[in-house]
């Protein structure tokens, strides 16, 4: 994935999510577009895009909720950083993997965002990550699965391809 | 310790590149509310506005059509069952006329009749049969008089089992005997199809010279010949020419075969009144409240 790509693909994933995620809700949860861009990110191009490239759509995602402005792009960052470190210990070309990844990612990012957003009430930050957090996960990870099998079919070897340590 | 951390940062960019957002994130989130308010909203409608007020068109149009979609299915299921009450009101309307005339038919020759829809009327231009849902099986027979509220239809002349085919009075064969009300003269009913005008119209023949009838005379069946009982309303005269042996007499019939829908058979005769069931009275009064209401 060239560079140019990722930032399109950041950049229609930023519109999506502040459009069009409301709209395909799943029992109150929805993907989270941005953890996906950031995640395979990390796979196709390394660290420091994936990094960037999550505070980038995380500060853009933030302008939408001022009052925590840096919040999404902090916590997209620690994804970004986290899930590229994490592909060199992984089978990255095994579709359960990545899902599995994709899951984390996301409850991270929520994690973080809903640990800042309910400081001053822990018992909702639990139930909302329990809830959304996980079903946002699982959703996020369905479309990873999709991604992936796109991957296969087309051949796009920086994500589906066995890259294994 | 400031040394080692530098030349940790140095020799990993990723870790710096990810400190260097995690440091920028926390100062934004330090910002004072006024000015993170400012920075956000002038940013969120330089980058994100316009996408989204495209999007939020491009849905509500999407939903727009789609509720037009489901407007105009109601719409058409509305217009389908006005239609269908508008046919069920009718329906209802000659259901009570030929239920008013069920119950009350003439008192001083009362008729067994036996209501029947007409299901069918092949033929061309002339009405050549009509088909009714009732047979043999409900006491249908061949050589039934069948009439309408308005006057005599024609005769049963196919029987089946469950359905009948008719003769109407338009039917080139039919012919009925007849008398002038008002003269008591006697004729035959017979049809004249014109060709060129494609009408069908309707004379009495055998009527002789000089005889009693003019126009305005009302017709009715004579009873000769025991197939059709007498006094059953046929029709009128409209034109009486007078030649050196008979009489050419016009009569318009009382009964529009093509509109007709039911049809009762009139399976006997009985002598005096018929007695009218509970249910009858109760249905002949309901009628006639009804019909009061509706001239009030």
């Amino acid at each position: 994935m060239r560079l140019g790509a990722y930032a399109a693909l950041a950049f229609v994933a930023v519109v999506l999510d502040a459009t069009v995620a409301p709209e395909v809700e799943i029992l109150g949860a929805r993907p989270d577009l941005l953890v996906l861009v950031v995640v395979y990110g990390s796979l196709a191009l390394g660290s420091r895009p994936a990094t960037i490239g999550g505070f980038l759509m995380g500060l853009v995602v933030d302008t939408e909720l001022p009052e925590y402005l840096g919040l999404h792009a902090f916590a997209l960052a620690v994804v970004g950083f986290l899930s590229a470190g994490i592909w060199e210990h992984l089978v990255r070309s095994n579709v359960f993997v990545q899902c599995g990844v994709l899951l984390v990612a996301t409850m991270l990012h929520d994690g973080i965002y809903y640990l800042v957003y309910y400081r001053n009430h822990l018992d909702m930050y639990t139930s909302f990550l329990a809830r959304y957090g996980l079903l946002g996960g699982l959703y996020t990870a369905a479309l990873g699965a999709l991604v992936f099998g796109l991957a296969r079919a087309r051949g796009w070897r920086a994500i589906a391809g066995d890259r294994s340590p | 310790m400031a040394f080692h951390l530098t030349r940790l940062l140095r020799g990993n960019r990723d870790l710096s590149t990810f400190l260097t957002c995690a440091a920028v994130s926390f100062v934004l989130l330090a910002l004072p509310p006024a000015a993170k308010e400012t920075a956000g909203r002038a940013l969120s409608g330089v980058v994100l506005g316009p996408f989204k007020r495209l999007t939020t068109a491009a849905i509500e149009t999407a939903q727009v059509r789609e509720e037009n979609a489901a407007l105009r299915r109601i719409a058409a299921e509305l217009m389908n069952e006005r239609n269908a009450l508008i046919e069920h009101r009718q329906e209802n309307e000659r259901l009570r006329e030929l239920l008013r005339v069920l119950v009350t038919f003439p008192e001083e020759e009362s008729f067994e009749l036996l209501p029947a829809r007409v299901i069918g009327m092949p033929g061309g231009r002339v009405i050549e049969r009509m088909e009714i849902d009732r047979g043999a099986e409900h006491g249908a027979r061949a050589g039934m008089a069948v009439v309408t509220p308005e006057g005599l239809v024609g005769k049963v002349v196919t029987v089946h089992p469950t359905r009948a085919l008719v003769e109407p009075l338009a039917n080139a064969s039919s012919a009925v005997s007849v008398v002038t009300e008002r003269g008591r003269v006697r004729g035959v009913l017979k049809p004249r199809y014109h060709a060129a005008s494609e009408l069908t119209t309707w004379q009495i023949d055998y009527v002789p010279a000089r005889s009693d009838v003019e126009p305005g005379d009302r017709v009715i069946t004579s009873g000769l010949g025991g197939v059709v009982p007498a006094g059953l309303s046929v029709g009128t005269v409209t034109s009486v020419e007078d030649g050196p042996l008979t009489m050419e007499v016009d009569v318009r019939l009382n009964v529009d075969f093509s509109k007709v829908e039911h049809v009762f058979v009139i399976t006997g005769t009985r002598s005096g009144p018929r007695p009218l069931t509970d249910m009858e009275e109760k249905l002949l009064r309901e009628i006639e409240k009804l019909s009061e209401e509706e001239h009030e």
